[in-house]
């Protein structure tokens, strides 16, 4: 196999190593951490005459690279605070798919609304525009303590339980209320955040994730082998 | 055990390698017909890792660039040699029964 670094002049190598480096971007921290300067040698080395931007097959190997490697638990942590972690996603996306269904048929609602009872148009539009203020707040809730956990702070376990608390209550307060206008969809909707929610909890506070947690000082996360 | 998979452990069965040289003996081994691209190279090696089949040998910089060396563990020549012996014995069952069979016999 050919030696091509020497091929590329100065300018050329740093254009190409900038592409490469905005793809890497895509990889975990961890990774990059690890691994970024060495696969970055290797991706030089392998670059051809006059190169100065990243191949397709390079660029699409990096992207499922990257993809393959976000799927997978870091070095050292336990499957169930990785477990934990995409299912506050899964949370995050469930809150995103309820936000779109209110978005798509608010407008229905509404015109449901002023035909049956014309005295709780004002109301309903209410409840609309609280959830569309609620619910991307819920969204990034759910990413931020994703993000939190994945890099191991304790602090994101706690906002987790928090959290927990604050759905619990709603969920609570809807029972209460009885079923409104719109409560099933709004009730299953509920149901199944909650669920995500007390399951991702109980993932973070078991034995092995909570020696995981204590353990924060150590700064060899990877066994060098 | 996938292809790719294979032909890293056989790079790193007589002793250890760097990325690059590792892609430049998979294309070797297979008569040119794998050719590793570093994005799956490094996929590859993290899990090989975490599995505790291959570990780093030593670091160098080379050019400012930082070089892994990276061997075989015991686990890793065991269940290469496994993987091998299957893959041998799989070979060998094909080649005989094509030996065996009077239509094909002659392709072998």
């Amino acid at each position: 196999m050919r030696q091509c670094e020497p091929a590329l002049n100065i300018s050329e190598s740093a254009s190409l190593e900038r592409g490469y480096r905005r793809l890497l971007a895509f990889y975990p921290r961890w990774f990059r951490r690890e691994s970024e300067d060495e696969i970055l040698a290797v991706l030089m080395a392998c670059a051809q005459d006059e190169q100065t931007r990243p191949s397709f097959e390079a660029t699409s190997d990096l992207l499922k690279g990257a993809a393959r490697m976000r799927l997978r638990p870091r070095p050292g942590q336990p499957r169930a605070v990785f477990a934990a972690v995409r299912l506050m996603c899964l949370g995050a996306l469930a809150e995103l798919g309820a936000l779109l269904t209110i978005i798509v048929t608010a407008a229905s609602v509404a015109a449901a609304g002023a035909r049956s009872h014309p005295a709780s148009v004002h109301t309903a539009g209410l409840h609309i525009l609280a959830d569309l203020i609620l619910v991307p707040a819920a969204i990034a809730a759910w990413l931020l303590l994703a993000r939190g956990v994945s890099r191991r702070s304790d602090p994101a376990r706690i906002g987790l339980a928090a959290f927990f608390g604050l759905i619990t209550m709603n969920m609570l307060a809807m029972l209460s209320a009885g079923f409104a206008h719109d409560a099933t969809a709004a009730f299953a909707a509920g149901a199944v955040v909650w669920l995500i929610s007390f399951v991702s909890l109980a993932l973070v506070f078991t034995p092995a994730s909570n020696r995981y947690f204590r353990r924060v000082a150590t700064p060899t996360a990877h066994p060098a082998g | 055990m996938q292809e790719a998979t294979f032909l890293i452990l056989t790079a790193l069965a007589a002793g250890s390698q760097h990325g690059y040289g590792i892609i430049s003996d998979v294309a070797d081994i297979s008569g040119g017909r794998v050719k590793l691209l570093p994005g799956t190279l490094y996929t590859a090696l993290e899990r090989l890792r975490a599995d505790g089949l291959i570990g780093v040998d030593r670091e160098e910089i080379v050019d400012n660039r930082l070089r892994r060396y990276y061997r075989l563990t015991p686990a890793g020549e065991k269940r290469l040699a496994a993987e091998a012996a299957r893959l041998h014995s799989h070979a060998t069952a094909a080649i005989r029964r094509l030996k065996l069979n009077p239509a094909g016999g002659a392709a072998v």
